[in-house]
């Protein structure tokens, strides 16, 4: 019985954490210059959660890692770029590591 | 879809009495946390130096320094104030951005003119509109004490040649008309500069019409 306890609670935690995107993505208004970049990426970094953040003026985009076992709710998100002057449009969860997003952005832009 | 984003009013009432100076086109708070030094040598005419920090992106407060030189005869002021600027209106676009900005604050104004120094009152306004490509604002200045009332009015058109990202550096060609009432100078000022910026870094640099240098540095951090 014991055991059964254990492989139900490891698999209960396993499927949390796969839960949890690898990148969160955030469509944003009113992103124009790297001033604007550089305020939400202040912003977005004071999570204690956040591992990486990135921003793409073309896309409209704001990317944000979390560290591993972490998360920042939608609303937290939300919240934080409202605060920072700016529109989030959408945000939608990726298994796309952030380094692949951001890999992505760059040909993008080539 | 244009959205709208409107800041607190109750930090209107704060600005009513303080005053305000120009800059050459940057916004007069960059985002929130953040601090903003600047520096401009305005064709001889102008000289000034700032320091705010903004505690949100609606507003921010600081001080600086301002000189002017008349170009119609020897006449100098100069005045050291504290300020505050506040955001009154943002529209967030999803390619662009326009916002209304007010400021005002108080000084110390002292010149060649007058004994000792006087109290310096001063408000100011700004709209500008930016996207990737073109940017354009128009920006009014009133400085008055009881020596002195003078205004600065100060439209720029910018393009740039290409749109920059958040990693590299932007390019702009701007064009300012610059008007000073109060005895500092008859007609418009006509500038052509180049302006530059990457991260937190921003420079300005052209001549006016007449030859003279302007210059603008601007971090944020």
């Amino acid at each position: 019985m014991k055991i059964l306890k254990t492989a139900l609670a490891t698999l209960l935690v396993g499927f949390a954490l796969a839960g949890h995107a690898a990148t969160i993505e955030m469509e944003v208004n009113g992103l124009v210059c790297a001033f604007c970049a550089q305020g939400i990426e202040k912003k977005l970094r004071a999570f204690p959660a956040t591992s990486d953040v990135v921003v793409s003026l073309e896309e409209r985009l704001v990317a944000v890692s979390t560290k591993d076992g972490q998360d920042i709710s939608d609303e937290e998100l939300r919240r934080a770029l409202t605060d920072a002057g700016y529109t989030v449009v959408g945000i939608r969860r990726e298994t796309e590591s952030i380094d692949a997003v951001r890999d992505r952005l760059k040909e993008a832009s080539h | 879809m244009l959205t709208l984003i409107r800041a607190p009013s109750g930090a209107c009432a704060v600005l009513a009495l303080l005053c305000a100076a120009p800059d050459a086109g940057a916004k007069p708070i960059a985002f929130a946390n953040g601090t903003t030094v600047m520096a401009e040598y305005g064709a001889g005419t102008m000289l000034e130096g700032q320091a705010f920090y903004a505690s949100t992106y609606w507003l921010s407060s600081g001080g600086g320094y301002v000189r002017f030189n008349s170009d119609i005869n020897p006449v100098n002021r100069e005045i050291a104030y504290l300020r505050v600027n506040y955001l009154a209106k943002r529209w967030n676009l999803p390619s662009a951005q326009a916002n209304i900005f007010v400021w005002g604050g108080l000084g110390s104004a002292a010149g060649n003119t007058f004994d000792g120094t006087r109290l310096a009152r001063n408000v100011g306004a700004q709209f500008d509109y930016e996207t990737r490509r073109v940017y354009m604002s128009a920006k009014s200045d009133l400085w008055d004490c009881s020596e002195f009332s003078q205004r600065v009015d100060t439209m720029q058109f910018g393009f740039a040649p290409y749109a920059h990202d958040y990693s590299t550096l932007a390019t702009w060609f701007v064009i300012q008309a610059r008007n000073y009432t109060g005895q500092i100078r008859h007609g418009v000022e006509w500038a052509a500069l180049v302006r530059l910026f990457k991260g937190g870094a921003w420079i300005d640099a052209g001549v006016t019409a007449d030859g003279k240098p302007q210059v603008m540095a601007m971090f944020n951090f």
